[in-house]
């Protein structure tokens, strides 16, 4: 799995099932915490529609965690300041990288269930979808 | 000469901070981070915008400890910031894959992918609403739970911009996207005339009064731009990071609530067959910030003597943290500065006296 959606789904995960994820990792294995979890910044560099240049919006905060699961290190960066979820999102990568995890089956129906609550959430607002009528000539695109 | 520096008072300064409590004493309910996130967003929204900090939890946390000023705020944000190092430039975040939660155009009702007028105040009456007195926060919180829980659920799809198709018709300029690292303010003095980046940056996290007020000053005259509303979106862009030294691999942070706003102009003198656009965009849902913006960046285009084209007037006198910071320390003991004017003055009328 592409490292972009494996965060993706444990970033959106609840706290509670990423922890599940992890400590069924940790009963086999023993990670060594490289690197604490920590509090930064993160600059966030978007690209503007005029002129096509990049330019800088703002800053977020995040949490980073760096793991070593016996040789084989994980890494989790995450908007925020929760270190417990970060940490064990660290540990879920590395057991990625060091190709022990098992449970790409869970992952898939995390993702599933995310991807139904923002449809159903985005039914919610295309509700709000308009079609206005001119009472004049107008525009086209 | 500003001010000079004064000893003394020490214990009425640590009485007088310490008394700030007693304006949040007044009851015994405390203001819960999460309400505030929740039920006032619009002002959690602007705070961290102006802070040019998105972090809805320590927004909250920040207008708890100053009663609530926005510009009190702004400033403990960005003290904080200032002490957390930064660990990553984003990858460049696309607003083209917003998923969207507003979108409308005053250019165009037929816009490709259609009008969702999301949540407005827009067409609200502006009566108060008594009930909310009494308001029950649970049953609003599960009946929202609800209708969202029975929907049909329906795939996110993306929208093209509202330029993109002007752009294809040739009535506005095209460009070639242009990678050039972008100038940050928090890191380097501004010169002027500033690069488009640093323009961009500083109009971003400006204070949403000033904007507002400059952009209102173009629209009544004291400016070249009369803009339309080619498009207004609101809605989430996902943030990614690299993954370690892996440049094809990317690590998905979050998602920031965001609203962005093209506005379409007659283009100057010399091009008259084209569309000349002005671009804002500001984090969480604050559209009048976000117009305001995309009315000035266009305005700085122009050439003219009033103040909002001007680019030092505009980009140094908007930022609420130095603007709050200097107006602020007029209320600083100038005990010494006041003297030599007093004196002079005094001197003035002795000398006309006499004379």
């Amino acid at each position: 799995m592409e490292k972009r959606r494996l965060s993706k789904i444990l970033a959106r995960a609840g706290k509670e099932q990423v922890k599940k994820l992890a400590d069924e990792i940790k009963e086999t294995y023993s990670p060594v915490i490289v690197k604490a979890p920590e509090k930064s910044l993160t600059m966030i560099r978007m690209r503007e529609p005029v002129k096509e240049s990049l330019f800088y919006l703002g800053e977020v905060i995040i949490s980073e965690a760096i793991v070593d699961l016996d040789g084989t290190k994980g890494i989790a960066v995450m908007m925020g300041d929760d270190f417990e979820k970060v940490l064990d999102m660290a540990v879920i990568d590395a057991a990625c990288n060091k190709g022990v995890f098992q449970q790409y089956e869970r992952l898939e129906q995390m993702e599933k269930e995310q991807k139904l609550q923002l449809e159903k959430e985005n039914a919610l607002f295309l509700q709000t979808m308009v079609q206005f009528h001119s009472m004049d000539s107008e525009g086209t695109l | 000469m500003a001010y000079v520096a004064v000893s003394g008072g020490e214990e009425a300064i640590e009485a007088s901070i310490r008394l700030l409590e007693y304006y949040r004493s007044g009851t015994e309910k405390d203001l819960d981070l999460e309400v505030i996130e929740e039920k006032m967003s619009l002002l959690v929204d602007r705070v961290m915008s102006e802070a040019g900090l998105y972090d809805k939890r320590y927004a909250a946390l920040a207008l708890k400890q100053c009663e609530g000023s926005p510009d009190e705020a702004v400033f403990l944000l960005r003290a904080y910031r200032s002490t957390i190092k930064r660990s990553y430039d984003s990858r460049v975040a696309d607003t083209r894959n917003m998923r969207l939660t507003r979108r409308i155009s005053a250019a165009f009702k037929d816009i490709p992918g259609g009008q969702m007028l999301g949540a407005t105040y827009d067409y609200t009456h502006r009566l108060m609403n008594f009930a909310l007195q009494q308001e029950d926060a649970p049953a609003l919180c599960r009946k929202i739970q609800q209708e969202v829980e029975h929907q049909e659920p329906a795939e996110i799809s993306l929208c093209k911009r509202v330029s993109d198709e002007l752009k294809e018709e040739g009535l506005l300029d095209q460009y070639a996207p242009d990678n050039q690292e972008p100038f940050d303010v928090t890191q380097n003095l501004l010169e002027f005339p500033a690069p488009r980046s640093a323009r961009l940056q500083t109009l971003s996290r400006a204070d949403t009064g000033f904007l507002s007020g400059l952009a209102y000053s173009v629209l009544r005259g004291f400016g070249q731009v009369h803009p339309t509303v080619g498009e207004l979106r609101s809605g989430y862009v996902e943030i990614e990071v690299p993954y370690l030294d892996n440049a094809d691999e990317s690590i998905w942070i979050g998602e920031i609530l965001l609203t962005e706003v093209e506005v379409f102009n007659e283009a100057d003198d010399h091009n008259q067959l084209k569309l000349a656009c002005g671009y804002g965009a500001v984090m969480g849902r604050n559209e009048n910030k976000a117009i305001a913006m995309a009315v000035l960046d266009h305005e700085l285009d122009t050439v003219g003597d009033f103040p909002a084209q001007n680019d030092e007037f505009v980009l140094l006198h908007g930022d609420s943290l130095e603007m709050n910071g200097f107006i602020s320390h007029l209320k600083l003991p100038h005990y010494v500065t006041f003297q030599s004017k007093l004196d002079a003055v005094r001197k003035t009328r002795r000398e006309n006296h006499d004379g």
